[in-house]
């Protein structure tokens, strides 16, 4: 079996890329089991917060009134960060963002750097394209070094790794770091990856970051992590380059007294996560001497001007929609083809793709709405897939699909049907006498043939009754039914 | 190049934007942001949380605390410490060995077996001690490296909750780092491994200089 793919421009629809993951039951098993872990300790230190669902509000205020205004915060964050010492680079794409960097890198003459886990850097396909340019990009959170050393893709935005378990970790880590003795258990493991990086830490001089928060009013960016990798790479290297996406900018130093208590609750199921860094700028004495700050547009500007989809800015990424969520919780995050899984990815990867990739995407849900419910910043997640879904059908209709595609075949006919009561009432009777042939005893269909087979695959459906309502209800009022004369009905 | 994207990326989020209003003033504030507890329950919360994270606590009078800094760190089993350049003078007992971190190399940092460091204040309700690393918390490097730290926090720098921390510093620092327990990880099958990369062991001494 190929490995998934997690590019969205050449991913396969999402049903297609899940069909082969819902067979893996191993994988299923540790999707599930890590869900359940982080959801348990979420929902028993969110019951136990009083002012939930203030800060809640808090924070979706905070973060609705930042898009709002956003253009000033990012002139007084590139005001702030410039006068703390920092260099602030603009970047329209992810293409100019990688060569900002490349740049930056090359100048230091960098041969290597070390990297603290960024979902903007997988957003923009930086690794690729480091090692394209002669550069070694080496992973120091746990979870991605187990999927750099695997050559695993992550599927999950804050545990990235979840999918794979103890006996997998350990045949990776024996084999890359060359100790065939090393033991399965997780302390063991730990210890080997923490031996491993201790002396990329003390001798790799360049460092990538991404942020959790931009703040405006200090210039400062706010690091959230548990292990310490952010730490050493914040603080050893030389020279520190964060990339961040234009929205992650918070207005007030302060404000971190709202985000920082929902995002450690919600991501990890904690009061607050062990490690918070801050720093404005460069700070002579302590830490990278050159700090370089990239903001990354890709899409965003777009998806600020529309209306509904606005609020998939509001996300501080704390994945806390993927743990909740019933389809993602049975395919885990490779079947969403991006690094941006789960309802959060699913309404984030079309968008950053221009509605031009990953359209399957805002269908891969069951509008249940556990996602908005555990929302710290209350995106509304359902309303923005209906959007998208609406966009793409839009989309689609507008294309030579709607002559060739079944499913358009189909609305066609049905709309011709259905928008007059005689046909609709013709209809009925066809369907009747048809699909008597593919009813079971019982009064159910368990098998059609051709196109309605892709219903009938994973569910069945109830036959159709001996006769219509009308029918039935003409039968019971004896005949004193208006309905005798087909069409001449009140409308 | 960039000077370009950086005008084209203001345009269209200007462009975005340019119906909206939205005053800062107007997001509500409806969390809790005063705590209530007594100074006696604020500490033994503070107490509470860092033992939940299996870090070690000791409550000391403030005449007591040179003695207890030894003992400390005598009985963590390690020898030698770097302390930050203006730690009082009375905090570097006898018994063990201390390397002032006047610019120390990493190299010389990693060496020694742990760290002493005053902190800027506690958060009870999270259990979070927070360094600004100014002269007695020292430069954020000697408090990562070393395995094991001792932090000294006056019973006076603790707040109950995470907003009246940022009340006391209005003016913000340049430097952060807030600690709530030891490095951990959980990203292999989702078992609490205490000590990734940071130190492995914290050990907090609260100083009563509110009896």
């Amino acid at each position: 079996m190929t490995g998934p793919v997690m590019d969205p421009r050449i991913a396969p629809p999402f049903p297609e890329a899940a069909f082969p993951i819902l067979q893996n039951t191993q994988l299923r098993k540790n999707v599930a089991h890590a869900t359940d872990v982080i959801q348990a300790k979420r929902n028993h230190l969110v019951a136990e917060k009083k002012d939930w669902q203030e800060l809640r509000t808090s924070a979706a205020a905070i973060r609705a009134h930042v898009l709002a205004n956003l253009a000033t915060y990012l002139e007084q964050f590139e005001k702030n960060c410039t006068a703390a010492g920092g260099v602030v680079h603009w970047a329209k794409d992810a293409a100019e963002a990688r060569q900002i960097i490349i740049d930056i890198l090359r100048e230091e003459k960098a041969s290597e750097v070390i990297k603290i886990k960024t979902m903007t850097s997988a957003e923009i396909q930086l690794n690729p394209a480091l090692e394209a340019a002669g550069i070694t990009a080496s992973e120091t959170d746990l979870a991605e070094i187990i999927l750099q050393l695997g050559n695993e893709e992550p599927s999950h935005i804050v545990v990235p790794a979840l999918h794979v378990n103890r006996q997998q970790v350990r045949d990776i880590f024996a084999r890359r770091m060359g100790l065939p003795q090393l033991p399965d258990d997780p302390e063991a493991l730990t210890a080997a990856a923490r031996t491993y990086l201790r002396k990329k830490f003390l001798t790799v001089p360049t460092a990538i970051s991404g942020a959790n928060f931009l703040i405006a009013d200090t210039g400062s960016v706010a690091i959230v992590e548990s292990e310490g990798n952010g730490r050493m790479c914040l603080t050893l290297p030389k020279t520190l380059i964060t990339l961040a996406g234009i929205e992650k900018v918070v207005p007030r130093f302060s404000d971190l007294e709202v985000l920082l208590q929902v995002l450690a609750r919600s991501a990890t199921g904690e009061r607050l996560n062990p490690y918070n860094s801050l720093w404005a700028g460069v700070t002579p004495g302590d830490g990278p001497q050159n700090f370089h700050v990239v903001l990354l547009d890709n899409g965003r500007s777009e998806i600020l001007a529309r209306k509904v989809e606005r609020q998939t800015l509001q996300c501080i990424r704390c994945a806390a929609c993927l743990n909740t969520c019933p389809v993602y919780r049975q395919t885990g995050g490779h079947a969403y083809g991006s690094p941006y899984a789960g309802p959060i990815g699913a309404i984030l990867t079309p968008q950053l793709e221009h509605m031009r990739h990953a359209q399957s995407l805002p269908y891969a849900s069951s509008l249940c709405g556990a996602c908005y419910e555990v929302c710290p910043v209350k995106i509304n997640i359902p309303e923005v897939l209906i959007d998208l879904r609406a966009q793409v059908v839009d989309q689609e209709r507008n294309e030579s699909k709607r002559w060739t595609d079944p499913m358009y075949m189909g609305m066609k006919v049905a709309n011709f049907a259905f928008s007059s009561a005689p046909r609709f009432r013709l209809a009925q009777w066809f369907g009747r006498v048809g699909l008597r042939f593919f009813t079971d005893k019982d009064g159910w269909i368990r098998k059609l043939p051709n196109l309605g087979s892709r219903w009938t695959l994973s569910r069945d459906l109830p036959g159709m009754p001996d006769q219509t309502f009308r029918q039935w209800w003409a039968e019971k009022e004896g005949g004193r039914s208006r309905e005798t004369e087909p069409g001449k009905e009140a409308r | 190049m960039t000077t370009n994207s950086r005008q084209s990326i203001l345009d269209s989020v200007r462009s975005a934007t340019k119906a909206d209003t939205s005053r800062y003033e107007d997001v509500p504030r409806g969390y809790i942001r005063t705590g209530t507890l007594e100074s006696q329950d604020r500490i033994h919360l503070m107490r509470e949380r860092l033992l939940e994270y299996d870090a070690e606590v000791v409550e000391c009078a403030p005449p007591d605390l040179p003695h207890i800094i030894v003992r400390q760190l005598q009985h963590s089993g390690r020898h030698h410490f770097v302390a930050a350049q203006r730690v009082p003078a009375d905090w570097l007992g006898d018994g063990v060995t201390w390397r002032i971190d006047d610019n120390l190399s990493h190299e010389e940092i990693e060496q020694c077996g742990g760290v002493v460091t005053a902190a800027s204040a506690g958060v009870a309700d999270s259990g979070t001690i927070v360094l600004h690393h100014g002269p007695t918390e020292g430069r954020r490097i000697i408090s990562l490296l070393p395995d094991f730290h001792l932090c000294v926090l006056l019973a006076s720098q603790i707040v109950e909750t995470l907003p009246e921390y940022f009340a006391c510093f209005p003016e913000p620092p340049r430097l952060a780092t807030y600690i709530s327990g030891p490095s951990a990880t959980a990203d292999i099958e989702m078992t609490r491994i205490k000590g990734v990369h940071g130190p492995r062991f914290l050990s907090v001494i609260i100083v009563r200089d509110d009896a």
